[in-house]
């Protein structure tokens, strides 16, 4: 009877592996170069950001966010959302105003998973006649509250972890009560 | 009845060590990788960046306590049946709670990955379960959340009705629940994709089993002399196993993250990188635990062997500390990007 357990059990092992080891492992995404280069000069702002990493991006609606902040700090630039093309990331940029330095943030989603965060800088020599992106349009591209789905049915993420909590704490009751008296 | 009260009783601060610690290493971990915020880009809240790592250490934590608890049994063997089915009793309970809680971490991390991804924004079941779908990680947390729970089935199980439920079972199923998650985590790399993989599985798993099994061993075992004499010998070897073949995967791994990134060259980056540097705190923890490992195995266990009175709880609580600050630098660690 024993014996046959353990067989049935490792049976149920071996299979439990094969179906949970199947599928990719990867890894975290770098920046490995980028149009602009980081920290270069330009005379005139380019018609798109483009970012390119050692590895493919999870593409996905949202998923991955690039930003330009101008010369005053709160302004932005970008004139969309980021796209991705295997290893490239990259967002149409307007046309730049006042001369000085454009921060490019980025958050993209690694293959593996994990958000990767950074960005790069790039120096305007001359100043352009544009204008920043308008707010409502800001909030757009960065998929922030204000414009994203009015309200999707979400709760707080400490809701979660509190409702988390009880069902655990109703779960170890229940189960102490199932295993029988204390030994 | 009294006996199991007592070894019950015994020595559960030593949990709360290795638990606190664990929390502690995380935080130092989260102080070394943090970053001035990118302009212009939504940033998670304080609730997803610092919840997220605790929880996922806690996840580990839970993880290791089920495993230390489901190898027991094996490493008491089955000699002395009469005298072991106290502890094992009050193993086999803990062990039941302790999957519990893994199955609710890896579900609450789920969550937590998900408000990660769009920062300010409430979480919908929806928005997990698309988590779950497009996201690698998310299916490896419900996978890890669903073997936890067949893990807890047969701890109640075996609560029930004793050591009839093969303890091979119980162990099998409980390190096969730690497989998922490494699967998806970042420290393997295209070229080497294969070994680092196999070899970041082999170091979740003697890792597991190297500190739950002190743990097992130290928290249920130190009041029960003979006891103690009987499974210290098996567990020391096991450990043993588990403290080489952590080096090897561990060195093999690391070295391999830090050589295939791109920016920067070997030396540079295990001293300027914060990658790097945790790296070296890991390796720290190790040649801490290899020498306190030493101490127990050399001058301790012959006293043991001779069912002597030792100050092994001493030793082996700094032991388990260090190994709850390595596990907090772990999740830090396989979050942090080369840079």
């Amino acid at each position: 009877m024993r014996t046959l357990g353990r067989a049935v059990g490792a049976l149920v092992v071996a299979l439990f592996a094969v179906v949970g080891l199947a599928g990719p492992a990867l890894a975290h995404n770098q920046l490995v170069s980028s149009n602009p280069a980081d920290k270069a000069s330009l005379e005139t702002g380019p018609g798109t950001i483009e970012l390119t990493f050692d590895q493919p991006v999870q593409a996905g609606e949202n998923l991955n966010t690039l930003v330009v902040v101008g010369p005053a700090g709160k302004d932005q630039w970008q004139a969309g959302k980021a796209a991705v093309r295997g290893n490239v990331v990259s967002a149409p940029l307007r046309p730049l105003g006042p001369a000085g330095e454009y921060r490019v943030g980025y958050r993209i989603l690694s293959a593996d998973g994990h958000p990767v965060t950074g960005e790069i800088k790039f120096t305007l020599t001359k100043a352009g006649n544009g204008t920043p992106a308008p707010a409502e349009e800001v909030a757009q591209d960065t998929g922030t509250p204000a414009a994203s789905t009015p309200d999707d049915g979400g709760v707080p993420v400490w809701v979660w972890i509190g409702g988390a909590v009880l069902l655990l704490g109703a779960g170890i009751v229940l189960a102490m009560r199932l295993g029988g008296s204390t030994p | 009845m009294s006996q199991t009260r007592t070894t019950a009783t015994a020595r559960p601060h030593l949990v709360a060590v290795l638990v606190a610690c664990s929390v502690v290493g995380v935080l130092i971990g989260l102080t070394i990788v943090a970053t001035e915020p990118v302009p212009g880009l939504p940033e998670p809240g304080a609730v997803v960046r610092v919840g997220l790592p605790v929880v996922r250490v806690l996840l580990d934590m839970s993880a290791v306590i089920t495993v230390g608890l489901c190898l027991l049994p094996l490493v008491i063997g089955f000699d002395r049946p009469k005298l072991a089915e106290p502890v094992l009793a009050v193993a086999r309970r803990v062990a039941m709670v302790a999957a519990l809680v893994w199955a609710t971490a890896a579900l609450v991390a789920l969550v937590l990955q998900t408000a990660e991804l769009k920062p300010g924004q409430n979480v919908s079941a929806a928005a997990v379960l698309e988590y779950v779908d497009t996201v690698g990680a998310g299916k490896a947390l419900l996978f890890v959340a669903i073997f936890a729970l067949i893990s807890f089935a047969l701890s109640l199980w075996s609560v029930r009705v004793g050591e009839l439920v093969p303890a091979e079972l119980r162990a099998a199923v409980a390190m096969f629940a730690l497989l998922p998650l490494p699967v998806t985590g970042h420290a393997t790399n295209w070229r080497w994709h294969d070994f680092t993989m196999i070899s970041m599985e082999l170091h979740v798993l003697s890792a597991a089993a190297w500190t739950g099994g002190l743990g097992a061993v130290v928290v249920l075992l130190s009041a029960n002399r003979t006891l103690l004499a009987l499974a210290l010998p098996r567990f020391s070897r096991l450990a043993t196993i588990c403290l080489l073949v952590v080096t090897a995967t561990g060195v093999f791994n690391g070295a391999v993250e830090l050589l295939v990134n791109p920016t920067h060259s070997l030396w540079t980056a295990l001293f300027t990188t914060s990658y790097g540097v945790l790296l070296v705190l890991k390796t720290a923890c190790l040649i801490g635990l290899a020498a306190l490992g030493a101490t127990i195995r050399w001058r301790l266990m012959p006293a043991i062997a001779a069912h002597q009175r030792t100050a092994l709880l001493g030793w082996a609580t700094m032991e388990l500390g260090i190994m709850g600050l390595a596990f907090g630098f772990a999740v830090i660690l396989s979050r942090a990007p080369v840079s």
